[in-house]
């Protein structure tokens, strides 16, 4: 029942967009049936709720997560159900007009904002499960951003949206951490639960930020001090946003809440005197910046703020009266509040003014507007018989009857006095006084402008007069709701002479000297430079400053350039780690027992090596590096040959020397002379550094040689090799069927690297492919001999790939070897000799050796349903039986691959030498 | 006949398909007509492949691929569990949205140089990281990404672009060597490469040195790549210079495998919670996450082009990733998975926005921009989702995602756990903040010059960021199934039900 | 004989390292294929070294005697080839950047780092 309402409402407000543009100029009236219909629903919906019934719904959402969708309308929630369709009805009307001289894109945009708002609106007040209630809370948030920015090109409204938006939306991140944790304390997120297991919670070892998320939330929301400062500034909003987010519906979402959440604050100790704390704050910054401001609409946003601290007050009081007093403020506050931000709307389409000082006498132009603006005025300053005389009543009845002492009342007696000057200044200044201040109006009134404040301002009257059915159906189950159990309440004009009475006599009195002596108390007061200067917004704009420049000096430590400094950080990083992982695990280094036998021999190549490597280090020319690097690499490939591995030692070398060859052309290119680019101290940190990981390095080493090997996954492959692969060189036949699909992934990164080569080194256009590349001069010999090194290097390539699987070889060396075969012809004849002798082109070469190993593995696919499971078949050559199967394709492919990669890129640096 | 095969090697084709296409493509680069077609229909058909492995799964019982025919742990097998066939459907996605966009965005000179190739080998290598179950044959699909990364990041081989590369090069070689230092160790320690085989050895195992420094290099190699405090300087260095469609694919998926690697190294073959080897993991973890998260959200704000901005947002989001696992609990790594599914669709989408962007402002600074809101409504609502999103608004996914790693935060058992819930509700704060930036300056505002409107934005670009939008709604709206998915997923995971081990051959 | 193996592993670990800190982009370079080289050797000693034979199944034979393990030569040999393929990308890499921006200082090439930096831009033009 409920959920088709919202989905109404949502399906509604999307389909304004469109409907907005059709209907044109009187989209008001057509669209404010949506809000008209929610509401005509809503009282329907009142007398089950007036029967002390609440009627929810609920139905499955994320179970997982524990939550549900449920919705529940009590009379708290019909309360809020009530004034935001029926206001949000008439603001609909009123924008229509408002809005008469904008462009109909603008007029669709406001409409499905403000329709999109009051859905939400709707909808965080009907949710019971409290993150669907976030969903919404969230919703409002950023809707109020949009319409606050709604003239995008002002500088001040993107300015004073972008607050609202970070003020709210970040208290509404501490709201949602507080449900988090209800969530994870109670194990539900059912508001009614919550409530009802309100001493649990209290027990909860969370309950201190509970409390403070659910507070801080509704502050943000409800404008309280020191959050309170976004809402001024919200008054860039179009003025029917203001009238009804920014003082009849949204900005009490907060004093919503908390309403509802009483039970549970009044569990914890001193829950309620931050609350009292807070909005007498409130009431006094607002009343205070009342007085100061210039502006009709901000002169009704600081009543505003002021209005939220006393019902923030009323929410912390205890009693049953504190209940019936926030319900029927809250009524009585949006019905004059909302007027008076339609009246101040008017003014400001007739005349273009804003500053109060300017308006004077518009009563005459205004005649409506002004009748209007009187009654609410009359009910702003609680006299009667205006609804906002019982409230006032009730509230201070509610802080009377509350154990509470004299300071409240105090206050509240001086703001709601400043509140009653207010509602004089707002009206008899600027309609009834000072005639011809203004001389002429750009037009009269209009239906749609004058219906939405009239209504609202007889409707102050007449609720109080017959204050029956409202107090019947509407109040008394509110106040029930969140009193928790039938509350009795009478709603009446007079009950005789009481001190209550009394109390609001006095405020009268001392609004209407306030009002007299407006004009000196606004000069003193705005003059006031200590006010100024302790205004929450400076604080505000200086965080946001400080914020600027810490992110300035962040973002230039992350990002400053030097790759020196990254790379040192990162292999500090990864040393801390490492220290830190060896530790915290507490263990200790295994020693070998006893070292195997030394082998002269093989400890002075090795040293060889490392001294190799040092050299490199030491070296101040490029080449004399690069030597010194390959003669490690070359002393590496002795080591895997002295230790069993002829494969390893075999691709070490052809990979070392086809290195050589393509960084000797690189270092023909650039400058060898190369001086150290470091600092002495930074020499000196590097190398400090480099030994510390080397040190960890060598300790990690050792202590795994320490340790026994388990090696039953290299004894299986040893077992099965020649039996079920068929191949005599196991570590051949690990990379071609084993672990073929390593190989087949390595095989792709070699072929993609030739893409590379090709984008970074080839040729930039056409032309510069066309033109061809002088080749260098070559010594004699080696121009001699090279086609002799050609052949014997082609075919040595070839047998090393045929023999691969049973003896010393395979694809790689094979593709490697058959490269340097062409690195020779390049070198000595040139790069388009060695592409003569190719024909290819080398990405062919790469990419049709990966496809071939990528087909190479299907047959088994086919076969075995394994891909790369490969297929063997004996045939007769020569009476002799060969056994050959896929693997050689694969081999094959990896040949190929190899070989045009190496090319690829031997070629593109040969040509970039030769530009 | 045909249908057993394709059956068979489901498991496969997701890697197979795009592997397959990238050679094609190369093969007939001189026809680029033709070579953007057989991109296009890897992209799809990857795609597909990778939904219909998903459909085929019953929980708990992953697709096996065994290559050569050798069961694990001898030979190299992909075990395909729900986890890595919705992360593969997930990069799909992504893959589809960017070869969608790519229409509009990459030119005959970048196809040249070799987009198509390059883009469909990075596919094939992240699927095949989140399929493989084999950690060697999971570097080997680490240094494909890195080759490919290179080659996609110089396409145009402008200057800015060759010093990004070489920076990028530089840095994620030594984190491979980092990584191929630590798969060394395990397997000198435990003499195997499996994964399922390696968690099997190393249960119970005594703490040892050599074990310890593998796992925290492997970590470091992964964090690196991951663009995690303090060794993520190479996003930030790189990734603004590439072409707008390949940043938006390497934000959407690389850092993401590298957080998948850590979770499958860390949850299943170290069981986090379990081995003392790894006893002060979370404690480093939550460091990094926490540190990262802070640093590069922050440093964000300070951005005055969208490229650079995103860019920083990808390390904040990784962070997030990586608190879960620091929580350690299954709610921590439940909460992981969904977000790393959501922040692949919202990080490439928002990059394909910034690339919208320039189209229509002609550039990338915000201070230049403006006008979008006026000129692109559409747009501008795409935007507006994707931005909302990452900044954990509800009832988007991200909010869903935060959501989850906070609740898991605030469940945690570790004393820093709810601060890390702090710092993630910090950042969420600032996230939005810096997107409220973008907003205003780049769509609210008119820009200085009232005369220049914006250009005209392609429909592919459109199309292919409203792909990811929609993506990100239907999450958030649809919750339930991917939460599920996760905390089952994520189950399994701490069950260490991964590969069944396949004993001896099957010829 | 396995300690010594560990220290030249460990020292060209750390020369490689060193080499690569340099703001020099080849020496960089050659660090990282010295680092490449290194890692081989760390592999390598993942078979303990336990004997100087070949992995090769003897005539005759069908099954794998006494030998060294083969499976750290069959990823050291993937690695080789990867490691290769790396560097020379990187020296291509190198060398456009010469090109582009005539010095080989990391330090002194910072177009990357300029790009998106509005204020940089400005003084571009």
């Amino acid at each position: 029942m409920i959920s088709t309402l919202l989905a109404i409402s949502l399906a509604g407000s999307i389909a304004a967009w469109p409907l907005s543009k059709l209907f044109g100029r009187h989209a008001g009236w057509g669209l404010a049936s949506l809000p008209a219909g929610l509401f005509a629903g809503f009282v329907g919906l009142a007398t089950t709720i007036e029967a002390g019934g609440r009627i929810s719904d609920r139905s499955a959402w994320a179970p997982t997560l524990g939550i549900e969708w449920s919705l529940r309308l009590d009379g708290f929630a019909l309360l809020f159900c009530l004034l935001v369709t029926g206001i949000g009805t008439l603001v609909v009307i009123y924008a229509g007009a408002y809005l008469a001289g904008d462009s109909l894109r603008n007029r669709a945009r406001f409409f499905t904002l403000i329709l999109l708002f009051m859905t939400s609106m709707l909808g965080a007040v009907l949710a019971d499960d409290m993150i669907v209630m976030f969903v919404f809370w969230e919703a409002t948030s950023i809707l109020s951003f949009l319409l606050i920015g709604f003239d995008a090109d002002s500088a001040s409204a993107r300015r004073s949206a972008l607050m609202s938006l970070r003020v709210t939306a970040g208290g509404g991140l501490a709201l949602l951490a507080a449900i988090i944790m209800i969530g994870s304390t109670l194990g539900t997120y059912s508001m009614t639960e919550t409530i009802a297991r309100a001493p649990e919670i209290a027990q909860s070892r969370w309950i201190q930020p509970i409390l403070a998320g659910l507070m801080i939330g509704a502050f943000t929301k409800s404008a309280q001090f020191p959050f309170h400062f976004w809402l001024p500034n919200a008054m860039q909003a179009p003025t029917p946003a203001s009238a009804y987010l920014h003082s009849a519906t949204m900005v009490k979402l907060g004093v919503y809440l908390l309403a509802r959440f009483e039970p549970v604050i009044g569990q914890v100790p001193g829950g309620r005197d931050v609350l009292i704390a807070v909005a007498l704050a409130t009431m006094l910054t607002g009343a205070v910046q009342a007085l100061r401001a210039e502006n009709f609409k901000s002169v009704l946003a600081y009543s505003t703020v002021a209005s939220l601290g006393i019902l923030m007050m009323l929410v912390a009081l205890d009693g049953p009266v504190a209940g019936v007093a926030t319900v029927g403020f809250i009524l009585a506050h949006a019905l004059y509040k909302a007027t008076l931000f339609f009246c101040a709307g008017n003014v400001l389409h007739a005349t273009g003014l804003s500053k109060l000082r300017l308006m004077g006498g518009l009563g005459r132009f205004l005649p409506v507007t002004a009748a209007a603006a009187a009654l609410a005025s009359l009910s702003m300053a609680g006299l009667p018989p205006f609804l906002g005389f019982i409230s006032k009543e009730f509230l201070f009845e509610a802080q009377i009857q509350s154990s509470w002492n004299a300071v409240p009342v105090a206050v509240a007696v001086i703001v709601n006095a400043v509140i009653v000057g207010v509602a004089g200044v707002v009206t008899l200044r600027p309609f009834f006084m000072g005639r011809g201040k203004v001389r002429e109006v750009k037009h009269r009134e209009v239906p749609g402008l004058v219906a939405a404040p009239l209504i609202l301002a007889l409707l102050g009257l007449v609720i109080s007069l017959d204050s029956d059915w409202i107090s019947r159906s509407v109040l008394r189950p509110a106040v029930s709701s969140i009193y928790g159990r039938p509350v009795e309440l009478k709603v009446a004009l007079w009950h005789g002479v009481t001190p209550i009475v009394l109390l609001s006599a006095i405020v009268v009195g001392i609004g209407a000297l306030i009002f007299t002596f407006w004009g000196p108390i606004h000069r003193r007061l705005s003059t006031q430079s200590a006010l100024h200067r302790f205004d929450v917004e400076h604080a505000y704009d200086g965080m946001l400053r400080a914020l600027d420049r810490v992110a300035v000096r962040a973002a230039a430590r992350v990002h400053h350039g030097d790759l020196r400094g990254y790379i040192r950080v990162v292999i500090a990083g990864a040393l801390g780690f490492a220290i830190w992982g060896i530790l915290a695990s507490g263990a200790v280094p295994r020693i070998d027992s006893g070292t195997g036998a030394m082998n002269a021999g093989a400890v002075v190549i090795a040293l060889t090596g490392l001294a190799g490597a040092v050299a490199a280090t030491r070296s101040q020319s490029l080449l004399a590096a690069m030597i010194a690097v390959g003669l490690s690499g070359l002393v590496t490939a002795l080591l895997f040959m002295m230790n069993g591995a002829p494969d390893l030692a075999l691709t070490q070398f052809a990979v070392e020397s086809l290195m050589v060859v393509l960084l000797t052309v690189m270092l023909f290119i650039v400058p060898l002379r190369a001086p150290s680019t470091r600092t002495p101290p930074e020499r000196r940190w590097d190398a400090i550094l480099s030994a510390a990981f080397a040190l960890v390095m060598l300790v990690v080493l050792l202590d795994m040689t320490a340790a026994a090997p388990r090696n039953d996954v290299s004894a299986f492959f040893g077992r099965e090799s020649y039996v079920a692969a068929f191949g005599k060189n196991v570590v051949n036949v690990i990379l071609v069927d084993f672990r073929g699909f390593d190989t087949l992934g390595e095989t792709s990164v070699i072929a993609l690297a030739s893409i590379i080569a090709w984008s970074l080194l080839g040729p930039r256009n056409a032309l510069e492919a066309r033109m061809g590349i002088r080749s260098g001069k070559a010594a004699f010999v080696l121009a001699f001999m090279s086609p002799v090194f050609f052949w014997l290097l082609l075919v040595m390539s070839v047998i090393i790939l045929l023999r691969g699987h049973n003896e010393i070889g395979g694809g790689f060396v094979g593709g490697l070897t058959a490269a340097l075969a062409f690195a020779i012809v390049s070198l000595a004849r040139g790069v388009e000799r060695a592409r003569e002798r190719l024909r290819l082109h080398p990405l062919t070469l790469a990419s049709g050796g990966l496809l071939l190993a990528i087909v190479s593995g299907m047959p088994g696919l086919l076969v075995n349903g394994d891909f790369l499971s490969h297929i063997w078949i004996d045939t007769q050559i020569l009476g002799v039986s060969v056994k050959q199967g896929t693997t050689l394709l694969f081999d094959l492919g990896v040949y190929i691959a190899v070989l045009g990669t190496v090319l690829s890129f031997l070629f593109g640096l040969r040509r970039e030498a030769a530009r | 006949m045909t249908v057993d095969v394709i059956v068979a090697g489901r498991a496969l084709w997701p890697v197979a398909i795009p592997l397959a296409g990238a050679a094609l493509s190369m093969l007939v680069r001189r026809r680029q007509l033709l070579q953007r077609t057989v991109m296009e229909a890897a992209v799809v058909l990857m795609f597909f492949s990778a939904v219909s492995l998903l459909a085929s799964l019953d929980p708990g019982q992953p697709a096996i691929m065994k290559f050569g025919g050798w069961g694990a742990p001898f030979g190299v097998t992909f075990v395909a569990d729900q986890l890595s066939a919705a992360l593969c459907t997930v990069a799909g996605m992504v893959a589809l949205a960017v070869a969608v966009f790519a229409r509009a965005d990459i030119r005959a000179r970048r196809r040249r140089a070799g987009f198509d190739p390059l883009f469909l080998a990075m596919l094939a290598a992240v699927n095949g990281a989140f399929l493989t179950g084999d950690i060697f044959n999971l570097y080997v699909w680490f240094e494909l990404m890195l080759v490919t990364a290179i080659g996609l990041m110089t396409l145009d081989r402008r200057r800015a672009q060759i010093d990004g590369a070489l920076r990028y090069a530089a840095m994620s070689m030594l984190g491979a060597t980092f990584i191929l230092i630590g798969i060394a160790l395990l397997y000198g320690e435990a003499g195997t490469l499996d994964m399922a085989d390696l968690s099997r050895t190393l249960a119970g195992h005594p703490p040892s040195v050599a074990l310890s420094a593998s796992a925290y290099l492997l970590l470091a190699g992964f964090a690196l790549k991951a663009g995690l405090f303090p060794l993520f300087f190479w996003l930030p260095a790189s990734y603004h210079t590439a072409p707008i469609s390949v940043t938006a694919a390497l934000a959407g998926l690389l850092t993401k495998v590298a957080f998948y690697a850590c979770l499958r190294v860390f949850v299943v073959i170290f069981d986090l919670t379990g081995l003392p080897v790894v006893a002060g993991l979370p404690r480093l973890l939550a460091l990094i996450a926490g540190a990262t998260m802070l640093v590069s959200v922050i440093a964000a704000i300070a951005q005055a082009d969208v490229r650079r901005l995103l860019a920083y947002h990808v390390m904040g989001q990784v962070a997030y990733l990586m608190m879960g696992l620091a929580i350690a609990t299954i709610y921590g790594v439940a909460a992981s998975i969904f977000y790393t599914m959501h922040t692949m669709l919202v990080q490439a989408g928002l990059f394909l926005c910034a690339g919208a962007m320039a189209r229509a402002n002609r550039g990338y600074n915000l201070a230049a921009a403006g006008g979008l809101m006026r000129d692109q409504p559409f747009f501008t609502a795409l935007f507006a989702i994707l931005a909302l999103s990452i900044s954990g608004v509800p009832p988007l996914s991200g909010f869903w995602a935060k959501f989850l790693v906070i609740d898991a935060a605030l469940r945690g058992e570790g004393p820093w756990d709810a601060w890390l819930a702090v710092i993630a509700l910090v950042t969420g704060i600032l996230t939005l903040y810096s997107m409220s930036i973008v907003w205003t300056r780049g769509f609210w505002r008119t820009p200085d010059d009232e005369r220049r409107s914006t250009r005209r934005i392609p429909g592919a670009m459109l199309l292919a960021i409203a792909l990811l939008a929609a993506s990100t709604i239907g999450i958030g709206l649809a919750v339930e199934p991917m939460a599920r998915f996760s905390r089952e997923s994520a189950n399994q995971l701490q069950a260490r039900a991964v590969t069944p081990i396949v004993e001896g051959v099957t010829r | 004989m396995t300690t010594i193996y560990a220290i030249v592993a460990a020292g060209m670990f750390g020369c490689g390292l060193y080499m690569v800190l340099s703001r020099n982009l080849v020496r960089m370079i050659l660090g990282l294929s010295l680092l490449t080289t290194a890692v081989n050797l760390v592999l390598f000693q993942t078979g303990r070294m336990r004997s100087g034979q070949p992995p090769l199944i003897a005539e005759g034979a069908t099954t794998l005697g006494n030998s060294a393990d083969p499976v750290p030569q069959a990823l050291i040999l993937t690695a080789i080839v990867i490691g290769f393929a790396l560097t020379v990308v990187m020296a291509a890499l190198a060398l456009r950047a010469y090109r582009d921006h005539a010095t080989l200082r990391s330090d002194e090439i910072h177009s990357a780092l300029d790009l998106g930096d509005s204020a940089a831009e400005r003084n571009d033009r």
